[in-house]
């Protein structure tokens, strides 16, 4: 026997050594390329995350700095950059009071700054409808979010469509089960176009949904729908073009079937023109349900349009690198870098508040 | 299992009043310490769990566990929709793995050819291995689509008129949780309830056989009051398992946490489990993440029951059987 | 034969005849149970297998995960941040539990009195029984909140899972160590702590690897403590565990809930991969039990 075990044990020593040595080989050659220019690492919006899969080896590149992003959603990356476990947060929906409050670390706070725009739309996997053929109001799809409409062959969306056979066939209510800025935006929207959904469930990051199942991420929310008949959810508009979901038609203030293009996303953030634009963007910019106006301003405007904020604590010590990586995803050429992936470009106006609630941030 | 019989009889005198060994103090000491460590580490999960529930406990009270709902946006929340959810998927796969489990041990105990015994209780115990994030991934993409098309469906037109199996939504539901869970805690129940079975004297087995029993009155009659406990404790410990099953439970139950309990086992649904992997890392409030604690204040005080009770029929089946471990 | 003979007769033969007839239908039914169950255990370890082992390749290690699947040109994925965390976080989970598990073992074992061994077996039993997501959320409140998460706060969580374990197995395997062995060295003068680490524990030696082997098998699949306290992690190759790291499982979950096929298969063939492993490190820990439980059943 202890010849045998001395001869196992030595083999399982080498064994082991073997593979960490190569997967350290393996690692340090990956890693060596980061180690030059710094690591920043982000955390929260799923939103945002097809950006960053353009933003990352760009900046990459021309910077050498490493950005390394986890898309958890916007309610777990408050919580990360409240927790300073992350260098930068990303969320669809501003701090609210509370949020902000507990943001600060040793007397601290935190700043939300948008730096890029997009939009989130309702999505449905209906036999027989493609993209873009459903039309929906703003007061039936709370409705079918209420648990109120439950049959696509209601007569309230039969109605508003009469070209589509829609069939008989129960509605299956999907919504985000993680802290969402989608659902910041969704159920902000749907506050705006219902008493009821504003009063009985009100809007934030997590809300209390009268019905439905959960996905995990605008990717799970685009699992689920296509894997269920009769599902309608919202999701961000780049993974609906990645997943080949089918997007419905929402009827904006002006009275317009909208769909979220680059364009109509433009026209609702086009709203901040006329608004005051809150110091350091407390409390956000909120462009969901752009009004009817005598000029027809918002004719074609998306009505779920969102900016989307980077949170970035006031004292850091790497406020260096995130500075210069927001300054640099606020240049022209970044923001239209991400147009394909369906994000407008920042009006100029918030471009140069953001510039300037830049200089908030210190080491 | 937990009768600590050891053989070491040796006087423990730690002082013999000769030389005090530094060595032997030493040894005592570092190991009691690693032993104590141990006790408070339990002592501090405890309070760790009931400290960051505390103000959620004084805001709700005990209502707690009757109120319907889980609102960040009004800051309500309670704990019933969750407790019904862990409650049916539990009990729902005990329900379907005892008799499953039973089949398959007395299977192997009495019925199965030897060339087919090796084979059988080896993917048993395969599949005791297999981590639950595989059994909940293999649930998403394998399960829920044969449930959501072809299952779920049949069973609706044929008993719909039982409102557990009311109409389908998705594939994710209280129904694949509960199929799911049955799948993980079969290797338990069953590889336990065989060890039972195999421990049966045969002198008593083959008394009965020799009175001219049928094998299955001999079962009856013997094997299964025999181990009665022991099986007892076999299913608690399942379902305790089934308690505590977190991660899978949430890939497949459909994460639906609102305003109202559905007996239709084809909607989603949520357990204790599923909403803490789901939302703990998701808080919006302070409140709200003091109720997250106090739902696993719950769960924690449901599964040390299940566990001691079930320490503690197999403590007095050892007694009465005169087992040594 | 009288009348009333024959029919006492004939109804004996009636009641033997159902009675063979409930034997055999339960036989069936036994049968069928078995059946199913091996059909539902039998496909679940099938799919795994198979759609595991067409996606396996040399990617799912050396690559990592891009942010997300936009880049307009697609781009070779793996999960090799996965497995490296979780290398690191197994590792230190086992430093932490293994040790201390021994150590309760010998306390247990061969200093503590009887009441002192009954109160310290509940007290391994009762952290037995709690589930892991308990336990990551206890691990959550004591190290994470405040600071955030890290792999320390995984390996520790991990560690809290294997303690139980690696302390049953080892006391049960330093009881199988014959009494004459520690009175002889007490005989000869050897001081006790050395016969306790001289003599003892290496006869156990055996047992112990096997139980500390058959603990990692089982933490190495563990998710729930992970994706609370070590689950947001970059998509490079980390090793500091300061940081929170990837790991296999939690990568598993996550790509579990995409609805990218590419995704699935990735999280297939990391499926097979982790089943794999637990699967081969139970083989062979059990191998080396046997083989060193005869050992000492032949030194008795």
């Amino acid at each position: 026997m202890p010849k045998h075990g001395m001869l196992i044990r030595s083999i399982l020593v080498l064994a082991a050594a073997a593979l960490l040595a190569s997967i350290a080989v393996g690692s340090a050659a990956a890693g060596h390329k980061s180690r030059q220019g710094g690591t920043l690492r982000g955390a929260g919006s799923s939103l945002v995350a097809p950006a960053f899969s353009i933003w990352a080896p760009a900046y990459q590149s021309a910077k050498g700095v490493t950005v390394n992003y986890s898309s958890v959603g916007s309610g777990a990356g408050i919580a990360q950059i409240s927790a300073r476990t992350v260098d930068f947060g990303a969320s669809d929906a501003p701090f609210s009071t509370a949020q902000a409050q507990g943001c600060v670390v040793n007397g601290v706070g935190c700043i939300n700054i948008p730096w890029a725009l997009a939009a989130t739309g309702p999505v449905v996997n209906i036999p027989g409808v493609g993209t873009l053929q459903l039309k929906l109001t703003g007061p039936v799809l709370a409705k079918i979010y209420l648990g109120q409409i439950t049959n696509w062959s209601d007569p309230a969306i039969t109605k508003l469509n009469p070209g589509l056979n829609l069939p008989n066939m129960a509605i299956h209510v999907v919504y985000r089960s993680d802290g969402s800025g989608d659902t910041y935006a969704f159920t902000n929207y749907l506050s705006k176009v219902s008493k009821q959904w504003a009063s009985q469930v009100g809007y934030a990051t997590t809300v209390n949904w009268p019905t439905g199942t959960g996905g995990h991420g605008n990717n799970g929310v685009a699992a689920v729908i296509g894997a269920t008949s009769g599902s309608i959810g919202y999701v961000s508009t780049a993974y609906t073009i990645a997943n080949h979901l089918r997007i419905a038609r929402l009827k904006n203030a002006s009275g317009r079937y909208a769909a979220p293009t680059v364009r109509a996303i433009e026209s609702a953030a086009s709203l901040v023109n006329s608004r005051k634009i809150p110091k350091n963007f407390v409390g956000g910019l909120s462009i969901v349900n752009p009004p009817k106006t005598k000029t027809h301003k918002y004719t074609n405007a998306w009505p779920i349009s969102t900016f989307t904020y980077v949170l970035v604590p006031l004292k850091t010590p790497q406020a260096a690198l995130i500075k210069s990586l927001i300054k640099w995803v606020l240049q022209p050429a970044q923001q239209k870098s991400i147009q394909h992936l369906v994000f407008a470009p920042m009006p100029t106006v918030v471009v140069k508040a953001a510039e300037k609630a830049l200089n908030k941030i210190s080491s | 299992m937990s009768t600590l019989d050891t053989t070491s009889d040796v006087p423990r005198r730690p002082f013999s009043g000769r030389r005090v060994r530094l060595g032997d103090l030493l040894l005592q000491g570092v190991a009691g310490l690693a032993a104590l460590g141990a006790t408070v580490l339990v002592g501090l999960i405890a309070y760790k769990i009931v400290e960051g529930s505390r103000l959620s406990i004084s805001t709700f009270g005990l209502g707690f566990l009757q109120r319907v709902g889980w609102d960040p946006v009004h800051n309500l929340f309670g704990a019933e929709t969750f407790l019904f959810g862990t409650a049916v998927t539990s009990i729902g796969a005990l329900i379907l793995a005892t008799p499953l489990a039973l089949g398959i041990a007395l299977f192997l105990t009495e019925l199965a050819p030897n060339w087919v015994r090796g084979p059988v209780t080896a993917l048993v115990e395969t599949l005791a291995a297999i981590p639950s994030v595989v059994i909940g991934l293999w649930g998403i993409l394998v399960l829920g689509p044969v449930l959501l098309n072809d299952v779920m469906p049949a069973l609706h037109s044929a008993l719909g008129f039982i409102p557990l199996f009311g109409p389908t939504s998705t594939g994710a539901s209280v129904f694949t949780a509960i199929i799911v869970l049955t799948i993980m805690i079969l290797p338990i129940v069953s590889s336990i309830s065989r060890e039972l079975f195999l421990g049966v004297p045969s002198e008593l087995k083959e008394a009965a056989l020799g009175l001219g029993t049928t094998r299955w009155e001999m079962v009856r009659g013997v094997i299964l009051p025999y181990t009665r406990g022991g099986v007892a404790a076999a299913m608690i410990l399942g379902l305790g398992r089934a308690l505590g099953e977190a991660v899978a439970v949430a890939q497949v139950i459909g994460s639906f946490s609102g305003n109202g309990i559905s007996w239709n086992l084809f909607n989603p649904g949520n357990s204790i489990g599923s909403e803490l992997v789901n939302e703990f890392l998701n808080y919006s409030t302070t409140l709200e993440l003091s109720s997250l604690f106090y739902l696993a204040l719950i769960l924690l005080v449901f599964s040390l029951a299940v566990n001691l009770l079930a320490q503690v029929i197999v403590r007095r089946v050892a007694r009465r059987q005169g087992f040594v471990s | 034969m009288s009348a009333a003979d024959a029919t006492q007769l004939g109804r004996r033969n009636d009641r033997l005849r159902r009675r063979h007839a409930v034997n055999r239908g339960m036989e069936l039914l036994a049968w069928l149970a078995a059946a199913i169950a091996v059909a539902i255990l039998g496909i679940v370890v099938v799919s795994v297998a198979k759609r595991g082992a067409s996606q396996l390749n040399l990617d799912l290690f050396t690559k990592t995960p891009t942010a997300t699947a936009f880049t307009l040109h697609p781009v070779a994925q793996g999960i090799s941040n996965a497995f490296v965390g979780s290398l690191v976080i197994v590792g230190l989970a086992t430093a932490f539990a293994l040790p201390i598990g021994i150590l309760i073992a010998i306390y247990v074992n061969e200093f503590a009195p009887g009441a002192v061994k009954n109160g310290i077996g509940l007290v391994l039993d009762v952290l037995n029984g709690v589930p892991a997501i308990v336990i990551g959320i206890f691990v959550f409140g004591l190290l994470v909140v405040g600071h955030g998460q890290s792999g320390i706060a995984g390996a520790f969580a991990l560690a809290v899972i294997m303690l139980p374990l690696v302390a049953r197995s080892t006391i049960e395997v330093l009881a199988l160590v014959p009494n004459t062995l520690r009175e002889a060295g007490l005989g000869l003068g050897v001081p006790r702590w050395r016969t306790t680490l001289g003599i003892v524990v290496p006869q156990a030696v055996g047992g112990i690897v096997t139980g500390a082997v058959l603990a990692i098998a089982r933490i190495a699949g563990e998710t729930a403590p992970l994706i609370l306290v070590s689950s947001i992690a970059g998509s490079s190759v980390a090793w500091n565990p300061i940081h929170a790291l990837q790991t296999v499982p939690v990568a598993i979950f996550q790509l579990s809930e995409e609805p990218d096929p590419q995704a699935h298969a990735r999280a297939w063939a990391a499926a097979l991969v982790l089943v794999l492993f637990v699967l081969v490190v139970s083989l062979v820990a059990r191998w080396f039990a046997t083989r060193s439980r005869r050992k000492l059943q032949g030194a008795r």
